[in-house]
């Protein structure tokens, strides 16, 4: 049976849907960690962080201002 | 061409024998096609998903406000879009995992915690937004949206709960395909090619220059074409489907093709809104629209207009809440598969079943504050993107993780200008939004 396949395929293309193909070995994420970062690259980093917190306190000031505007526009 | 179905033993002696199921064909040219059809899905449907029911608001009202001005910057993010999705693809084949878990592996707990809680909260509110306008539209077609609001909501938890992948791929593509009955309406609307041709390759500043609205439309059409949730969408949809590294060529194509035709598709929806405005409409919103091109260009115009933006509506909602339910399981380490069934990732269709009855459900209340939402989704997308792309950069250079998938100095040129450009815009967007009064109005 198995001869008989291999002879097939020689000659022949065969096409594999990915979900009907075996499990590829995929890069082991797990046992990489944490990425190794420059210093500049750590910083620029913490830098984002810095900007991303104090925008969401902005936006979640200014949505609260927009709420209560919109709740006594609602009264 | 000859097809037949082939099994066989593929595992070695003594393993666990696992079936793999092929299709022969004796052709190469067959070969590649059908290779190419069976990796077609993540590609086509983040891109078409992309041009959900805010898309089809602010592309129509960019066409309303400016004609066909504005074309050349929706064919300008052809590119954009497809570079950026392309890395997705690259990081999706190589590691078989979804975009949160590899934040969360790579770069610690907080970045992990932060870019999961912003995606959960803009997907949430941007489901909201499609929900209000699957409400808008049925409202407009006659149909009481307290009837089929929930209706909808009921097919798109069906859609996914059906344990196959395939299936829930095969229903998303077949809407993906019914979209390109816009290219059908902008043809019946009759727009004029020497226009839309210079429209499309000569850029040009609208007449008034360079205004706040003009500035912050072209921001909301960059905003709609590259989302936060499209990074982590199509990374977990490959993941799910377990595309492999010989598929990166046909993934690249799939992703390529789905770009082409959210483009063409989004000049489409310019184009409607082009023709209401040339007959004197006010824009307002996309449903409303489509009620005044069917004064003057036929009910049928005015029913595919308004089934489109509710076909678009829930491709956005199924592609949100999937994104949503599989970063979610990703981080936290729950099974996460469209191909399981309920009771054995309960979690993860719990989170997606969640989202669509929550944003079903609050767009059913009256009075809630939809603008607000809106609001919210601008903001939080504009804040997210930035950070996003920025660790889709990091980790497609990241050798020790993608090997030869890694980006190329090529790659990162132009990569580092699409980032350079979009956290520009993102910073103009989020900086109106905290303070209404930096930019004065137009």
């Amino acid at each position: 049976m198995r001869k008989e396949l291999e002879a097939t395929k020689k000659n022949h293309f065969v096409v594999i849907h990915p979900l009907d193909d075996l499990p590829e070995q995929k890069v082991d994420t797990d046992s990489l960690g944490p990425m190794a970062m420059t210093r500049s690259v750590r910083f620029s980093l913490l830098s984002l962080r810095g900007y991303l917190i104090v925008i969401c306190l902005l936006v979640v000031y200014h949505v609260v201002g927009l709420a209560t505007g919109l709740a006594h526009h609602t009264h | 061409m000859t097809n037949k179905v082939l099994l066989e033993p593929a595992a070695g002696a003594g393993t666990e024998v696992t079936p793999v199921r092929g299709r022969i064909v004796k052709s190469k040219w067959a070969h590649n096609l059908l290779t190419f059809l069976a990796v077609l899905g993540p590609g086509l449907i983040v891109m078409v998903a992309d041009n959900d029911a805010g898309a089809v608001s602010t592309y129509s009202q960019a066409g309303a406000q400016y004609g066909t001005h504005l074309l050349w910057i929706v064919l300008l993010l052809l590119p954009v879009t497809y570079f950026i999705q392309e890395m997705v693809v690259r990081l999706g084949i190589a590691t078989g995992k979804g975009h949160a878990a590899m934040i969360y592996q790579r770069f610690g707990r907080w970045w992990g915690l932060f870019s999961l809680a912003d995606l959960e909260l803009v997907n949430f509110l941007t489901l909201v937004t499609e929900f209000a306008a699957i409400a808008l539209a049925l409202n407009k077609l006659g149909i009481d949206p307290r009837l089929g609001v929930p209706l909808v909501a009921v097919g798109l938890m069906i859609m996914a709960i059906t344990g196959s992948y395939r299936r829930w791929e095969r229903t998303v593509v077949f809407l993906c395909v019914l979209d390109l009955a816009w290219l059908a309406i902008a043809f019946r609307l009759h727009p004029g090619m020497g226009e839309l041709a210079k429209g499309a390759l000569l850029p040009s500043m609208p007449a008034g220059g360079l205004t706040p609205d003009l500035m912050f439309l072209v921001i909301a059409i960059v905003g709609t074409t590259v989302a936060p949730w499209q990074l982590f969408f199509q990374q977990s949809c490959i993941a799910d489907k377990r595309l492999r590294f010989a598929d990166v060529k046909w993934a690249r194509l799939d992703t390529f093709v789905g770009a082409c035709i959210t483009i063409t598709v989004a000049a489409c929806m310019m184009i409607a809104g082009n023709a209401s405005h040339l007959r004197g409409f006010t824009f307002t919103d996309p449903a409303q629209m489509a009620v005044d091109l069917g004064s003057f260009a036929g009910g049928a115009i005015r029913a595919g207009v308004l089934l489109l933006m509710i076909n678009a509506a829930v491709l956005g909602a199924t592609a949100i809440s999937l994104s949503s339910a599989w970063a979610y399981g990703e981080v936290r380490g729950w099974p996460h598969s469209l191909q399981l069934p309920i009771r054995k990732a309960p979690g993860f269709y719990a989170v997606y079943a969640l989202c669509v009855a929550a944003a079903a459900g609050i767009v059913l209340i009256p009075g809630a504050p939809l603008q607000l939402i809106i609001l919210g989704v601008q903001v939080l997308a504009g804040v997210m993107l930035p950070s996003a792309i920025i660790f889709l950069q990091l980790l497609l250079n990241d050798k020790e993780l993608l090997g030869q998938y890694a980006n190329k100095p090529w790659n990162n040129i132009v990569n580092w200008t699409i980032i350079i450009v979009l956290f520009a815009l993102s910073l103009i967007l989020a900086a109106q939004v905290a303070a209404p009064g930096l930019f004065p109005a137009g």
